[in-house]
């Protein structure tokens, strides 16, 4: 069966281990990738992408080695195969104009300032793969547990 | 984890197709039935795969129904298979593949397709919401009546909207207020517990209610044609009596006591034109629905004017096309198919008078059927419980003497289609059961408690129904 992935991006171990571990709830339900680098997300969401798994979120820092992740979120945003995939911000030293160049060029959906706070983080992320599996008419009912109640619910009135 | 999950679904599809393709390659003499023919002993294939795919789901139940149409057509049909056909009396009947077709256009599919615009339109215009918050008000802030109030319009929903809907609305009004009570106390659990019950039992109260009952209506021709009027008038009393024992169920096991309660529910009622034209077709359509003795349209003609309505009116639009529920409709349409086929070739009715039913109680048949309904619909869904059932109860009301001193086959189908809303004891049991455990305020424990007792206070009242309706000869 295709899986559903959550990709996290973050130059620094110890930091990308601690949003992972964060998020370790999530692991039975759905795959977690940990890229260290933008252009190391690149080649996973191809290799992704052509095993017809489905990349619901991507969480990623933006002040990295090589290309920033502001500039990889609009290529991914820019990117038709990607069109669906939810988009988090984690930084602690975005500048105002990359701020602004998240939300209109990368339409990231949620802009998290370091240090983050876990249970925040867990509701960012069931919201968007509540909304990411919703939007794609994936089955949501083997991750029902996993999903956040009133986005599945409101959706579930209008069209059931 | 992914492949090794894939391989051990195809094993499940393989060792469940087995039992099938196994009685299927039998020799036909060996079947358990004198005088089989060639395609009765397909349709018994047929029917098992049918059972099993919809009891164990290795495949979606709404994809187990469009199978059954394409088996049906390829190896039962008309235009089936060439090599497959023959002839003679061994050989049997083979059905025309229209008809096998047009069970996807029948006229019970109309009609649920009738509802579904209807329900679209309330909410796109938010008729729902806004009817709920004005029904909700008269009933105050205590907890107990609040409850009673969100029961009863959540029934009342339920009979027109499907319960998944209904259950939807309902639960996202309540689920914030819900939060703002210490977690795990009994308020957040009788709430949660009420919604689903209250969609569940709701879905009795019309034929458009939930599938079972327009799939009964399929069964019930001629003499025993019942109209939805008729069905109101039995199916709305059904539905207050069991509610307010599940109220009081629920008050019982959770005593609220010095507690308010505030639901607040936004909105104003729409007064743009098209939210008017709404207003008006639904209530037109349901008039008409209740008054076809004076205009002779019958529910399914009815069912067809709001869909004209809201797509001239553009009320509904393309888009709005796309998301109609059509796993359900085709997942009554295979259910049809499926008693097309037991009908058509004789199977049914070969069956019915194999089994010495004449010298059973039609009492005792009549309270089996509804058990083994009920029972059933507690581990699958209900329509695929209806479906099966069904066309075999249907072809029993007809040849069982006993059973037409107590009204034949009308009798023993509304009891079954009844007693199929009445899985109510389990998350798996319905969506909207599925749906309120989600919300992470109940625990199955809960849930099985009050759905088991309700289920058989359930039986008891389709029992109590069924007697009335003979005492006052409609069946």
């Amino acid at each position: 069966m295709e899986k559903i992935v959550i990709v996290i991006i973050e130059d620094q171990r110890e930091v990308l281990e601690a949003i992972a571990r964060d998020l370790a709830t999530f692991e039975d339900t759905f795959m977690i990738e940990e890229c260290d680098s933008a252009d190391e997300a690149g080649e996973l969401m191809e290799t992704l992408d052509s095993e017809g798994d489905y990349v619901a979120l991507i969480i990623s820092d933006h002040i990295m080695p090589g290309k920033s992740g502001v500039d990889f979120l609009i290529e991914m945003n820019e990117d038709p195969r990607f069109e669906s995939t939810k988009k988090i911000l984690l930084t602690g030293l975005a500048t105002h104009q990359d701020t602004i160049n998240a939300i209109n060029n990368a339409a990231i959906d949620r802009y998290i300032e370091k240090p983050w706070n876990q249970t925040n983080l867990i509701n960012y992320v069931k919201e968007l793969i509540t909304d990411y599996i919703l939007k794609k008419g994936i089955d949501y009912t083997p991750y029902v547990h996993h999903l956040n109640q009133t986005t599945l619910l409101n959706k579930l009135r209008n069209n059931p | 984890m992914g492949s090794q999950s894939d391989l051990k679904k195809v094993l499940k599809i393989v060792a469940i197709l087995l039992v099938p393709i196994l009685i299927a390659l039998l020799p036909t003499s060996w079947m358990p039935l004198e005088n089989l023919t060639t395609t009765e002993h397909r349709v018994i294939a047929l029917f098992v795969m049918a059972a099993l795919f919809w009891i164990l789901e290795p495949i979606p139940i709404y994809a187990t129904s469009i199978l059954i149409i394409v088996l049906e057509l390829v190896v039962l049909s008309d235009k089936g298979i060439v090599w497959l056909k023959g002839e003679g009396d061994d050989f049997g009947i083979l059905m025309s593949y229209k008809e096998i077709m047009a069970t996807m256009a029948s006229p019970i599919i109309l009609l649920f397709l009738g509802g579904f615009f209807l329900a679209m339109a309330a909410t796109k215009y938010r008729l729902d919401q806004n009817l709920a918050r004005v029904l909700l008000s008269p009933f105050g802030n205590k907890p107990q009546w609040v409850m009673m109030g969100l029961m009863l319009i959540t029934a009342i929903f339920s009979m027109f909207m499907s319960n998944t809907a209904t259950t939807a609305m309902m639960l996202s009004l309540l689920v914030p207020v819900l939060a703002s009570f210490e977690s795990g106390s009994k308020i957040r659990t009788a709430f949660a517990l009420s919604i689903p019950m209250a969609a569940n039992i709701g879905g009795i109260g019309t034929p458009i209610g939930t599938p079972p009952n327009a799939l009964a209506l399929k069964y019930l021709n001629g003499s025993d044609y019942i109209s939805f009027g008729q069905w109101m008038s039995f199916g709305v009393p059904f539905v207050l009596v069991a509610l307010i024992i599940s109220w009081v169920l629920i008050l019982f096991f959770y005593p609220m006591k010095n507690i308010e309660i505030n639901l607040s529910i936004k909105g104003k009622f729409l007064k743009t034109p098209k939210a008017l034209i709404v207003y008006a077709t639904f209530i037109l359509t349901v008039l008409l629905w209740l008054t076809d003795f004076i205009h002779g349209m019958n529910s399914y003609v009815v069912a067809m004017i709001p869909v004209a309505v809201f797509l001239s009116f553009n009320i509904i639009t393309k888009e709005d096309i796309k998301k109609i529920s059509w796993d359900v409709l085709w997942l009554v349409s295979g259910g049809i198919a499926l008693g097309l086929a037991l009908d058509k070739t004789g199977l049914a009715a070969h069956i019915i008078n194999a089994i010495p039913f004449g010298e059973l109680s039609a009492y005792l048949v009549i309270a089996l059927a509804s058990f083994v309904a009920a029972l059933m619909a507690n581990f699958m869904s209900n329509t695929a419980t209806a479906n099966l059932l069904l066309p075999l109860i249907a072809a029993l009301g007809t040849s069982m003497p006993a059973l037409q001193d107590l009204g034949g086959s009308k009798v023993i189908i509304l009891g079954v289609a009844l007693s199929a809303s009445l899985g109510l004891a389990l998350p798996i049991s319905t969506p909207p059961n599925a749906l309120a455990h989600a919300t992470g305020e109940i625990e199955t424990k809960d849930m099985a408690k009050l759905g088991v007792i309700m289920c058989f206070i359930g039986l008891g009242l389709v029992f109590l129904l069924l007697t009335i309706l003979k005492l006052v000869n409609f069946v």
